[in-house]
């Protein structure tokens, strides 16, 4: 029997570590109350855009999907609607930033991946809610406030992990 | 405070002002277009989930319609309808107020009593669904 060895990397430590400050966030903003259902300001983002731009657009992937299974497990959501919705908008918004690596860092600045990948994550979302939750048109009716609230909490989360990265510069 | 946000913007580029403002368009737009519900022509009036009479709003009528609790006055002036008077206790369907879009609704689930604005072709609601 050939005995295997897993090999942690300092890396993967920083993933753990990266996804636990991530679930963390979800789990903080899971218990305060929305003001409007449906609408969040997803805090977590804060840490994989971090996470994104002082380390690299993989390490993002991980800590990302690592945070929306985790989270799910822990709230008992795996596998709902609820984790679908998560995942859909996480996927949606990895794939636009993988789309939008390209951009001239000289022009744009993390606070466009941001808003890009917020407005990736409610079209996400949108896609499952209209195709599987909701099959209704009327939901259309509420795609505005969800796109203004992108909007906002993008370039908020944006402006957080701005100052995040300037107070733990990249070495 | 205001100051302390407004030198945070300092890192934006002018890619991200581009983005900014697209968003924006995007936002405006999508509230035009979604928000844009065609004006209604005709009011359907339900009770216990089936329909009892169809009117047109182009007019200036009060009906009495006897439900579940007790009698429930809808008006119809000129394009919009509410319900002016009903037994319930809350009067949850009163305080809707004026509504004349197609595709609007109010209910009144106490009294049995639902109204829905159709327009010239039938949109559908949840009440549908």
């Amino acid at each position: 029997m050939t005995l295997s060895t897993i090999n942690i990397s300092n890396r993967d430590h920083q993933i753990a570590k990266l996804s636990a400050i991530a679930v963390a966030l979800s789990l903080i903003e899971f218990f305060f109350p929305s003001p409007i259902p449906g609408v969040k300001p997803g805090i977590a983002n804060i840490i994989i855009l971090y996470t994104i731009f002082k380390f690299d657009l993989r390490m993002g992937i991980w800590v990302s999907i690592i945070r929306v299974f985790v989270t799910s497990i822990i709230l008992g959501s795996f596998l709902s609607p609820t984790f679908f919705l998560s995942l859909s908008g996480a996927l949606f918004s990895l794939l636009s930033l993988i789309i939008f690596k390209n951009l001239s860092p000289k022009f744009f600045s993390l606070i466009s991946f941001s808003l890009i990948a917020s407005l990736a994550h409610i079209i996400g979302q949108f896609i499952i809610v209209r195709l599987w939750i909701i099959p209704h048109d009327g939901i259309f009716y509420l795609l505005p406030i969800f796109i203004l609230s992108a909007f906002i909490f993008g370039l908020v989360n944006a402006l957080v992990t701005n100052k995040l990265l300037q107070l733990n510069p990249k070495k | 405070m205001i100051k302390k946000i407004l030198q945070s913007f300092k890192v934006a580029k002018a890619g991200d002002w581009f983005i900014i403002i697209l968003f924006f368009a995007l936002i405006i737009i999508s509230m035009k277009l979604l928000w844009n519900l065609p004006q209604g022509q005709y009011l359907e009036i339900y009770k216990n989930n089936e329909i009892l009479a169809t009117y047109s709003l182009n007019q200036q009528i009060t009906k009495t319609i006897s439900g579940a609790k007790g009698e429930t006055k809808i008006t119809i002036n000129n394009g919009k309808v509410r319900f002016s008077s009903a037994p319930c206790a809350k009067k949850y369907c009163i305080h809707q107020g004026w509504i004349n879009k197609a595709s609007q609704i109010i209910i009144c689930i106490p009294n049995k009593i639902s109204i829905s604005i159709l327009g010239s072709n039938k949109n559908y609601d949840s009440i549908n669904y």
